[in-house]
């Protein structure tokens, strides 16, 4: 199904923030937001919070458990090894192990978890609406559940450099 | 992050988003100049050299290195630790400055990163040559095997093994995940049919939408902070290496604490050797300024104090330990005796010159910045030797005394890892962009906005 589309194109943030917020009260869908950088008040203001930290979190604790799981199972009981009469089982230089470890995969599995949730993978045709939204210019994507008139009307008054009406494949 | 306040302009000229990304891919888009080609040629020599030097350790065994029964770790190690010191910054500079919230590491981190890559694959060079066969590497690793055998988890060795991997994969994360979204910048730009494909798969789909933003800086700020005890612990576990043994010399508790310093310093010398010539070769003095080496500089200066108390208090320990090998190896063979030029050496270039930066006149010069970074990298390149030659070349037992002096391989396999180094600064400045664009911009806005907050003001 295709679905038509309105993109407000601003050259400041201050006004995008603006625009968005005004947008958003008269109840327009936002599609997307794109640009060449992250602002802070963009963020704060438009996006929920990551739940990326908990994830990490929990892919710690459970990475210490198992690397604890196998040094253990390593160094006492399937190969103990006695040297300079020093105890099997020396917990302070498994901490080293488990720790290290623990960063390791964490950081592997957030990385690959950022991935998976924003579909990238290496080989992916990069998909920007248009180049300049990587230089300089952001583009607000609606979608156009309202009066088309309406929402070209509210994004010119907010001070939208270029208006454009689109037809994609939802 | 962008609420604090900003003390000085962090990239100057009022610069439009479009000049900005103009100028900072200038180094990707552009021919490159003459001097590239050279640095190119020089890089290609010595990796030249290194490869033989590798084919004939390889060959013919470690007996060609210059490794005696008593110094059994040479230049291969002071080399492997004088690496990773200088890889250490990279991160460094990233995390300690976002966990700190310093912006001025902003247009630095991408370029230290990369080091921090190159330094570390040379110095994981060293202790793999060192094993003599290569090849038998996956040994170390921890899986079921047909010898029925596993590590000794207890091993500081093994720590090594795991830490410097570890480190090396997250360094790489950070810095590829880093440059994404420039990537896809550069993707859209190009016009050159195999750079597109090369750096549209790369770029792996970014789209620049603000909600890929809000997840992506979540997810750059875990990998620092997971990044970040990584800093500390690699050096740490590096200084573990010598301070478990019994050696005189080694077995103090200071090492750790003092390795790590002397990491820190000794890479920021090095990325301050390597942004002075990036500055001049890019004319990028807007996006670096003085300023911003002026603050490394500082640090530089506050590292130096923290080497040159932890030299004193190693001396004085040794003192009161009343131990005489200990007094031995410090008073005599460092102080005063075989080693007493390197020891110097390393007291002057690490602890007494760069105290010249509490002078603003010094830290503002370039040139005096630049030589002396130099220095500080030839110091710290001493101070392993002392802390590995001086140890074992004369230990407990007068009879097992022997001089070391390295061949002409070992000379030979430190040159190839320079010409690694320089390759790959000189593919990673022809390739990607040297400075982060998508993070440079918030910063040059919040610049903006503060100009005219203040213009406000005036009126």
């Amino acid at each position: 199904m295709s679905t038509k589309q309105i993109i407000g194109v601003f050259d400041d943030e201050a006004l995008l923030l603006k625009a968005t917020q005004k947008l958003k009260s008269h109840g327009v869908n936002i599609r997307d937001i794109y640009g060449p950088s992250a602002d802070h008040d963009l963020i704060k203001n438009l996006t929920r919070e990551s739940k990326l930290p908990y994830l990490s979190v929990f892919t710690g604790i459970l990475t210490i458990l198992l690397t604890f799981a196998f040094v253990y199972y390593v160094t006492v009981i399937d190969y103990p090894l006695h040297y300079g009469g020093k105890p099997v089982f020396a917990f302070p230089s498994l901490v080293v192990v488990m720790y290290l470890l623990c960063i390791l995969i964490t950081g592997a599995f957030t990385t690959f978890s950022f991935l998976t949730s924003e579909k990238m993978f290496p080989g992916k045709a990069p998909r920007l609406v248009d180049p300049r939204a990587a230089i300089d210019r952001f583009y607000l994507v609606l979608e156009r559940n309202f009066n088309p008139d309406e929402i070209t009307e509210w994004l010119r008054e907010e001070g939208a450099e270029e208006i454009i009406e689109k037809e994609t494949e939802a | 992050m962008l609420n604090n306040k900003i003390r000085y302009a962090l990239v100057k000229g009022n610069k439009t988003y479009g000049q900005i990304t103009d100028e900072l891919l200038a180094n990707v888009e552009q021919k490159p100049p003459l001097w590239w080609y050279g640095a190119m040629t020089i890089g290609t020599i010595l990796l030249a050299i290194g490869a033989w030097a590798v084919y004939m350790s390889l060959s013919q065994g470690l007996g060609t290195w210059g490794l005696t029964n008593s110094v059994a770790w040479g230049w291969d190690i002071i080399n492997f630790v004088w690496w990773i010191g200088i890889g250490h910054a990279g991160t460094a500079f990233s995390i300690f400055f976002l966990v700190f919230r310093q912006k001025w590491a902003g247009s630095i981190n991408r370029a230290a990163e990369a080091m921090t890559v190159f330094a570390v694959v040379c110095a994981a060079m060293f202790p793999l040559l060192h094993m003599g066969r290569p090849w038998l590497a996956f040994y170390i690793a921890p899986y079921p095997n047909t010898r029925l055998l596993w590590l000794n988890f207890n091993s500081p060795l093994f720590w090594d093994v795991l830490a410097i991997t570890t480190y090396l994969i997250t360094s790489i994360m950070l810095w590829y995940m880093g440059m994404v979204p420039d990537l896809a910048t550069i993707a859209q730009r190009t016009k050159n049919k195999v750079g597109k494909f090369l750096y549209g798969m790369f770029s792996m789909g970014w789209n620049g939408s603000l909600y890929s933003y809000n997840r992506y800086e979540t997810l750059m700020k875990i990998l620092g902070g997971l990044a970040a005890p990584l800093v500390i612990s690699v050096h740490t576990i590096v200084a573990l290496d010598f301070a478990v043994s019994v050696m005189p010399g080694w077995h103090t508790t200071i090492l750790p604490p003092y390795f790590f310093v002397g990491a820190i310093f000794s890479g920021f010398a090095m990325v301050l050797t390597i942004m002075i010539l990036l500055r001049k070769a890019f004319k990028l003095t807007d996006y670096i300024t003085e300023k911003h080496l002026d603050n490394i500089a500082q640090v530089l200066k506050f590292g130096s104090l923290i080497i040159g108390l932890a030299y004193v208090t190693e001396l004085f320990t040794a003192w009161y330990s009343g131990v005489e090998y200990e007094i031995f190896t410090f008073f005599r063979a460092r102080f005063t005796g075989n080693y007493s030029v390197q020891f110097w050496v390393m007291f002057t270039f690490n602890a007494i010159i760069p105290q010249l930066f509490w002078f603003k006149k010094a830290r503002r010069n370039l040139v005096i910045l630049f030589i002396v970074s130099i220095i500080i990298n030839i110091g710290m390149w001493f101070e392993r030797y002392i802390i590995l030659v001086s140890t074992l070349a004369q230990d407990y037992l007068p009879s097992s005394w022997t001089p070391y002096h390295p061949t002409m391989v070992d000379i030979g396999i430190y040159l190839g890892t320079f010409g690694l180094f320089t390759c790959g600064m000189m593919m990673f400045i022809r390739y990607i962009p040297i400075i982060a664009i998508n993070e440079v911009k918030p910063i040059a806005r919040a610049e903006k906005l503060r100009k005219l907050k203040e213009q406000n003001h005036e009126h």
